[in-house]
């Protein structure tokens, strides 16, 4: 089953099909759902960032105003170990008296020792998080390639060392972590209007927390305003409402207020590391040697994943040291391309540094250093990542070369005139972003000639109403705003959660079969209707056609002889269980999946400029260019709308975002958006997108590679406006100045 | 969120007889946009919300050939956009052009602008009790204050004044007309702030009953500016700011009666007297407004964080200088 050949609207430019609705406000979010008598909650949190509970007392709470229901989270003497750790839960009649109602409650801690800031967690002699360790630094492997100490340095041309970091920062989701519980009148059946990028997974964790059956509890996410990679479950707040939705016999709304979405709805790991590098006269890389430190919060797992480093390139010697730094802040989340910028800022500011002391273009030190396309993918896998990915990026540095006119305006660090100096970087990023399943898809046509297409998939923002609009009309030949989407509603099944950039590779060789199984199904249903035989009928734009006699229907006549009955085809891919079959077929449906129909692995490179007012340190990003590998595209807007997007997030990622970590009281100070910075449209770049589509590699997901390697172009062009490096992000004013008197 | 009685009068005098002479229990309520926000932070807790909305006489202006009478109920957009502001009180109108977003200009207010209060992250965070609230001590002083006071001698709590159109006002010389329980009086905007020590003090000198009619701004063929260093170009607060004003100055003329006042670095704006000496009866150049600049940052005793603002105030008054003398921006390109 491939893609068609000719495509008439995949690979095009197509509107977000529900674009009207979400400018207008008539897309219904999870925050905008009320239900009938519908409660308020909201959910105490320790105030401080270490603490042992000594008592909670609810009883006041209880009794005032407007509470319905009162949800103990903690029980006496258990250690919190961040600030904004959930103690409790009231349901109220408004939002208001829920607020107060948690005043009223009484918690008697014990303030503990805590640690918020990496310089300080780093050289501690006591552990403040959970665990056995004596200190918050936990080893998280070394790695040396062999014999580095003997000839990692040896004959080098240049050798620099540098040190670089970026902070903790927030997702800062727009519409907030949160949801609607209600329950049936026997609390037998749960029903939850989700803000979540995993609708069947939300409603099966609810399922198991409860102990109901899996079908007992739905799932609905119509529309969710960002979730980044914070969003994969029902979270604490979702068994919360739940459970006060049940004692309060009522539904119940509980959505994260803008503070607590800051300090408890995810982070991205902090990344900071001294990075030696030795290369050759031409630039070639000899010795990458990091030690590097990040911090997941209190959370064990999750961190930047280090193993990447030297990011993109190859080099022959390789040395790494890293640690995890655990802190009295929230735990990591996922965060769109998790660990990838981190790991690409390390990488690619130590590169320029080091082109600059060669006096190398940082364009040809890239195309110096790639690595090599994989022999054995070359042979096995050809349109594999690894079989092409020297390809590809020597391709796109050409691409962008020409695009910004790299020659014209790039000049040698530091060598621009002027208060207001210009300068231009470059970065690489890659990413996976290949297909899951299961993603059934049910295609019905009525006898009206209206097609409606279901999933349970979400659109996390991929235009997800889009894409299966366009791959359906694509095979009934109809267009885009013929088709009826519904998604996000757990009644259609299972479906994978939105991450890893895998939603339109997952979905839409689904979306595919389904479509041809419906066209089938049709064409078959209909024939005798037309005096045809189904194999003669095929369909044309808006028409069926009967290649005998050329006898041409239009589609709506053909519908009408559907009569009482519509069609209705179900169709998924991979088909479930044959794929993973050690049987010389279920290879064949692996090579079909994951090199024709879809595959994995891509690459990009961005250059960005930025204008850089040496006497007020502020920086100004102008232009970011962006070329994007992406194998087969389904909607050329959407595809380009997610490069935009990457770019902005990572605008604000070197120049605005950090979490500041009150060292005494070990709170954040910023939960907000006023010293959260986010830029507005004022603040942003023009954003240039060039998609290199490779059709013969499949459709590959692209939602998290384009927001990777914006930071690290940003701070090479800062470097190039400059000839100084600013080392600690966020590049604002004040670091950009302190690193300008460093050098005077 | 407490429950509040919420009064609508009609006239300054009832508006004033409605508010209680001690700060905490009556607040009044113009365009919201700070008021709100402190409540449903459980920051301010009045019982007794008194609205302007309905004094018809604060939207009052009234242009004359000395002055400019700005009501306090204008809206910032409102004084952003008006043609004699523009053209008498330059400095005013650029500071107003750049409050906030527009949904902030379109309900804040000239006077909820004067009489707002800080923006200190430490006071904002119910949870933590900063000497503003009754705490032993200012949290700010060894925490987090890359954003706070740079000129801090004697000064308990480091907070910055937010409003950047009183630098504007002061600059030009104006004054706001009040109206107190037993009638009215007039206080020049450059005594009207002061730095708070504790929760019965607010950040300007007007009692708990008292309530902005108008601010009075002089036509004296004065040339003004503000410059506002910012680290985003859209909504955010000024790292720091300048206001200046002088007559004269143009075309190499010397400048005389110089008023150069600093925004977002102090508790109260600042109004940078060394600077201004340095300046009077000199012609307006690059050079002069550098030495200008040099010397409204003397006295700074900047805290841990925010070392970086000193070079913003040279910067900022040099380019306010030079932009309200009509120099062309020479930091535009």
């Amino acid at each position: 089953m491939p893609w068609p050949q000719t495509r008439r609207i995949i690979g095009t430019k197509v509107q977000r099909l529900d674009g009207p609705d979400k400018a207008t406000g008539r897309a219904k979010y999870s925050f905008d759902i009320n239900r009938p008598g519908m409660l308020h909650a909201r959910m105490l949190r320790c105030p401080h960032a270490h603490a042992r509970v000594k008592s909670i007392d609810v009883s006041q709470a209880e009794k005032a105003p407007g509470v319905r229901a009162v949800h103990t989270i903690v029980k006496p003497d258990a250690e919190l170990y961040w600030a904004g750790a959930e103690i409790a839960a009231v349901a109220a009649d408004t939002e208001e008296h829920a607020e107060d109602a948690l005043r009223a409650i009484r918690v008697d801690y014990q303030e503990l020792p805590h640690l918020v800031k990496e310089s300080e967690a780093l050289t501690a002699k006591r552990r403040t998080v959970s665990g056995n360790a004596m200190t918050n630094v936990e080893a998280a492997g070394d790695f040396a390639t062999a014999n580095f100490d003997q000839q990692a340095y040896q004959g080098a041309a240049a050798t620099v060392e540098g040190t670089y970091g970026v902070p903790i920062i927030s997702h800062q989701c727009l519409e907030s972590h949160g949801l609607v519980a209600e329950w049936n009148q026997d609390a037998t059946e749960l029903t939850v209007w989700a803000s979540t990028q995993a609708v069947p997974n939300t409603a099966n964790q609810l399922a198991q927390y409860f102990k109901l059956p899996a079908t007992r509890v739905k799932c609905i996410t119509h529309y969710m305003g960002g979730g980044f990679g914070s969003k994969f479950g029902p979270d604490i707040q979702g068994t919360v409402a739940a459970e006060l939705a049940r004692k309060a016999r009522a539904p119940v709304k509980l959505m994260l207020d803008r503070a607590e979405e800051v300090t408890c709805g995810g982070q991205r790991p902090s990344a900071f590391g001294t990075v030696k590098v030795a290369g050759d006269n031409q630039g070639r890389l000899q010795a990458f040697e990091v030690d590097c430190y990040g911090s997941p919060g209190i959370g064990g797992a999750a961190t930047v994943n280090f193993n990447l480093l030297p990011y993109v390139y190859s080099a022959p010697n390789v040395k790494r040291k890293h640690s995890r730094l655990r802190m009295n802040v929230q735990t990591a989340r996922a965060m769109r391309a998790p660990g990838h910028p981190q790991n690409c800022l390390l990488t690619e500011q130590a590169l320029d540094d080091l082109a600059a002391r060669l006096n190398v273009n940082p364009l040809d030190m890239r195309l110096r250093n790639l690595p090599a396309n994989d022999p054995n993918a070359v042979d096995n896998a050809p349109t594999s990542f690894l079989a092409l990915r020297n390809t590809i990026y020597t391709r796109e540095i050409d691409i962008i070369k020409k695009m910004c006119n790299w020659e014209q305006r790039w000049h040698a660090p530091g060598k621009g005139g002027g208060v207001v100096k210009t300068g231009l970087g470059v970065a690489l990023h890659t990413w996976g972003g290949g297909g899951r399943g299961p993603n059934p898809t049910k295609v019905t046509i009525s006898a009206d000639g209206s097609v409606l297409a279901q999933s349970s998939s979400q659109d996390l923002g991929t235009a997800q109403r889009t894409v299966t609009a366009i791959i359906v009309a694509e095979v009934l030949g109809l267009q885009p705003r013929d088709i009826t989407v519904q998604l996000g509603d757990s009644v259609h099944g299972p479906s994978t959660p939105s991450g890893g950039s895998t939603t339109c590779p997952g979905t839409s060789p689904a979306i595919l079969k389904a479509a041809e199984a419906a066209r089938s199904a049709f064409l078959a249903e209909i024939a005798p209707r037309l005096n045809a035989q189904a194999g003669d009928l095929t369909i044309e734009p808006g028409v069926i056609v009967n290649r005998t006699n050329n006898q041409r229907t239009p589609w709506r006549q053909a519908c009408a002889r559907l009569g009482m009955n519509p069609v209705q085809a179900t169709g998924d891919w991979p088909p479930p269980g044959q794929l993973n079959a050690m049987t010389p077929a279920g290879a064949a449906l692996r090579r079909e999946w994951q090199q024709t129909l879809t595959n994995q692995g891509v690459g990009g490179i961005q250059v960005a400029e930025v204008k850089v007012d040496t006497e007020t340190g502020v920086v100004r990003c102008t232009h970011v260019w962006a070329v994007q590998d992406c194998g087969m595209i389904i909607n050329k807007q959407g595809c380009e709308s997610q490069v935009a997007g990457g770019v902005i997030m990572g605008v604000n990622y070197a120049l605005f975002e950090e979490c500041i970590y009150d060292r005494a009281t070990g709170r954040m100070v910023n939960p907000d958006m006023e010293f959260y910075k986010l830029g507005g449209i004022q603040d942003m770049p023009q954003i240039h997108v060039h998609m290199m589509d490779m059709p013969e590699r499949g459709v590959i997901g692209i939602g998290e590679p384009p927001t990777i390697s914006t930071a690290a172009a940003i701070a090479n062009a800062i470097h190039n406006a400059l000839g100084v490096r600013v080392p600690q992000a966020p590049y604002t004013p004040e670091h950009v100045l302190a690193a300008l008197a460093n050098r005077r | 969120m407490k429950n509040f009685t919420y009064f609508r009068p009609t006239s300054p005098e009832q508006a004033v007889g409605l508010l209680e002479a001690r700060w905490g229990n009556t607040e009044l309520l113009a365009g919201g946009t700070d008021l709100l926000d402190l409540q449903k932070e459980y920051i301010a807790q009045p019982s007794r919300i008194v609205s302007l909305a309905g004094v018809a006489q604060l939207n009052n202006v009234s242009i004359g050939d000395r002055a400019i009478t700005l009501g306090a109920g204008m809206t910032i957009a409102a004084v952003a956009a008006h043609a004699s502001v523009r053209q008498h009180a330059a400095a005013l109108a650029q500071a107003a052009a750049e409050v906030g977003a527009p949904q902030i200009r379109n309900m804040g207010t000239l006077g909820g602008n004067l009489c707002q209060r800080n923006r200190c992250w430490y006071f904002r965070d119910e949870h933590t009790n900063c000497l503003l609230k009754g705490g032993p001590r200012c949290n700010a002083l060894d925490g987090e204050n890359k954003y706070h006071a740079v000129f801090t001698a004697g000064h308990r709590c480091v907070i910055v004044h937010p409003s950047t159109l009183a630098p504007a006002l002061i600059a030009l010389g104006a004054s706001a007309d009040v109206q107190a329980p037993n009638g009215r009086r007039t206080v020049e905007l450059a005594k009207f702030f002061r730095a708070p020590t504790g929760p019965a003090e607010r950040e300007h000198t007007l009692a708990a009953n008292e309530l902005v009619l108008s601010v009075t701004i002089p036509i004296a063929g004065t040339r003004s500016a503000s410059y506002e260093v910012r680290h985003k170009q859209a909504y955010d607060w000024p790292l720091v700011q300048a206001a200046v004003a002088f007559q004269g100055g143009q075309n190499g003329a010397k400048a005389t009666g110089v008023r150069i006042v600093l925004g977002h670095v102090a508790p109260t704006p600042y109004i940078a007297e060394a600077a201004q000496r340095a300046l009077d009866n000199r012609a307006i150049t690059e050079a002069s407004a550098t030495a200008a600049g040099r010397a409204a940052a003397e006295g700074a005793k900047p805290l841990s964080q925010n070392g970086y603002k000193l070079r913003l105030i040279e910067v900022a008054v040099k380019r306010a200088l030079l932009l309200a003398s009509g120099a062309k921006p020479y930091w535009e390109v």
